[in-house]
This record gives C-alpha cells, sequence and structure tokens, in this order.
C-alpha cells in the first residue's frame, strides 16, 4: 500500500494558502464598488468554480485512458475526481446561493448557468452513487468511464452558458474582468482550492484502490478451506 | 435604461461569513471522511 506523505504536504500547502488568501480578500482587499462587502465571496466562489471545472476535466480524461488502456488504475482516479468534483460542485453552488440572495433578491434561479452547473452535480452524484451497486470492477469502470464521457459534455455549456445566452448569471471572472486590486487573492485562493483538490484526489485514488484489492483478494476462508482441502 | 436597478448593496457581511464558513465546513468534513476511510480495517 501507498504509504507516501505527499498528499498530506500538499493539503497542509493548499490549507495555507487558503487561510493566506481568505486573510487577504476579507480585510485588505477593497470592497467592491456596487456589491459592496459581498463581493469578497468571490475569493472562495471563483477559485471552486475553477477547480471544480479541473476535477471535471481531470475524470473526463481518466475515463478516456481507462477505456483506451484498460488499466484499472485511471478507474481509481476516475472515482476519486468524480468524488472530489461532487464536493466542489456542491459547495459552488452553496456559495453561489448566499451570493444570490443579496445581489439578486433570490436563492436560486433556473438560469442557464446555474441549471448547467446543477445538471453536472446531479450527474457526477449519480454516477459515483450507481458505483456502488456493480459489483464486478471491469464493468463498473466501463460504464462509469462512458458514463462520465457524456456527463462531461456539458462542461463546456456551464463555461459558455453567460456567453450563449442571457444569463443573469456575471461573465467570467479573470484577470482582465476584474480590478488589479482583486488578483492576489484570487489567484492566491485559486492556488489554494487546487491544492486542496490534488491532494484529496490523491488520497480518495488509495481508498477506491483498496476497495478495489479487497474486491478481487481471495476470501481468507476460501484460503483456508483452499489449505484443509 | 427603464427597469434595470441601481444602486450600492448594503451591509452583507453575514452572507460573506456564510459562504466561507460553508466551504470550510465542507472541505473538514470531507477531510475527516477521507482520513477515516483510509483507516478503515480490512475486511
Amino acid at each position: 500500500m501507498q504509504t507516501s506523505k505527499t498528499p498530506y504536504v500538499i493539503l497542509i500547502l493548499g490549507a495555507l494558502l487558503l487561510l493566506f488568501g481568505s486573510y487577504w480578500g476579507l480585510s485588505v482587499a477593497p470592497a467592491e464598488r456596487y456589491m459592496g462587502e459581498v463581493q469578497r465571496i468571490m475569493y472562495v466562489h471563483v477559485p471552486t468554480a475553477w477547480n471544480w471545472m479541473l476535477a471535471v476535466i481531470f475524470a473526463f480524461i481518466c475515463a478516456i485512458a481507462y477505456l483506451f488502456t484498460t488499466n484499472i488504475k485511471w478507474d481509481s482516479r476516475l472515482e476519486a475526481a468524480l468524488e472530489v468534483g461532487v464536493l466542489l460542485a456542491f459547495l459552488l453552488c452553496c456559495q453561489g446561493a448566499i451570493w444570490a440572495k443579496p445581489t439578486w433578491g433570490v436563492w436560486w434561479d433556473w438560469d442557464p448557468r446555474l441549471t448547467s452547473v446543477a445538471v453536472l452535480l446531479m450527474a457526477s452524484l449519480g454516477i459515483v452513487a450507481l458505483r456502488n451497486f456493480v459489483d464486478d470492477p471491469r464493468r463498473r469502470a466501463t460504464w462509469s468511464a462512458v458514463a462520465t464521457i457524456i456527463a462531461a459534455v456539458d462542461l463546456p455549456i456551464v463555461y459558455y452558458s453567460v456567453k450563449w445566452w442571457n444569463s443573469l448569471h456575471q461573465q467570467q471572472s479573470t484577470p482582465q474582468t476584474v480590478s488589479s486590486a482583486f488578483h492576489l487573492p484570487l489567484r492566491v485562493n485559486g492556488f489554494g482550492v487546487l491544492f486542496v483538490m490534488i491532494g484529496f484526489i490523491m488520497l480518495r485514488t488509495r481508498i477506491a484502490a483498496m476497495r478495489l484489492r479487497n474486491e478481487t483478494a481471495v476470501p481468507q476462508h476460501y484460503e483456508e478451506a483452499g489449505e484443509l482441502a | 435604461m427603464s427597469g434595470v436597478v441601481s444602486g450600492v448593496v448594503q451591509g452583507g457581511w453575514e452572507f460573506v461569513i456564510a459562504a466561507y464558513s460553508v466551504t470550510a465546513v465542507g472541505f473538514i468534513v470531507y477531510a475527516v471522511s477521507l482520513f477515516a476511510r483510509l483507516k478503515e480495517p480490512k475486511p
């Protein structure tokens, strides 16, 4: 079993970056002209969105890699990326709802951006949940990979929804679209969430690999019976 | 343009605190769940 401390180091680094970026965003960066203090939610919401998209892209890559190589390690990585993606998408929806209430006047709106994120969250959650009902690791890996590829088609729709449709959601936040005073906390928290996400995916991959080993191992009572026979 | 609401959002710190708290709790609970699953005894 892998016992490398690397995921823990990456997690701690990510947590420290998040603490520093959040401190800067909450107490040093200026309030935005129209949204006032509420805009500070951006320093946690936008990095979560960026890294959620990265998690979905990584899950898509794992799915393709599994179908081409049939190496079961890619299935463990896929399981990890999907579950961490579910966490990030859930947090993204919560943060978005909290930001929407004081600025839009509602917690939720069936706007194209919000709806497409919710669809991908539900699809990812469904794949993660249904994996527990398939006992054969190979069958589970194959249909998970295919389902992930189909679900990932929604990601470009999420990204471009604010351009394609008359969305209530603002355009993508990039260094070109936000004031330079907001860059530092946004970038620091961007890397913070990235490191936390990588640490989580590495640890979750270990859990998936452990489960796989347990599933494919010969049960001890069978081994004992074999010795007696 | 008529129909467009303009103005400045007043206050709002409670929403900021809520967003950061939800995120922190989400990360911490998930990290604890990972550590617990890693320590589970093998069947």
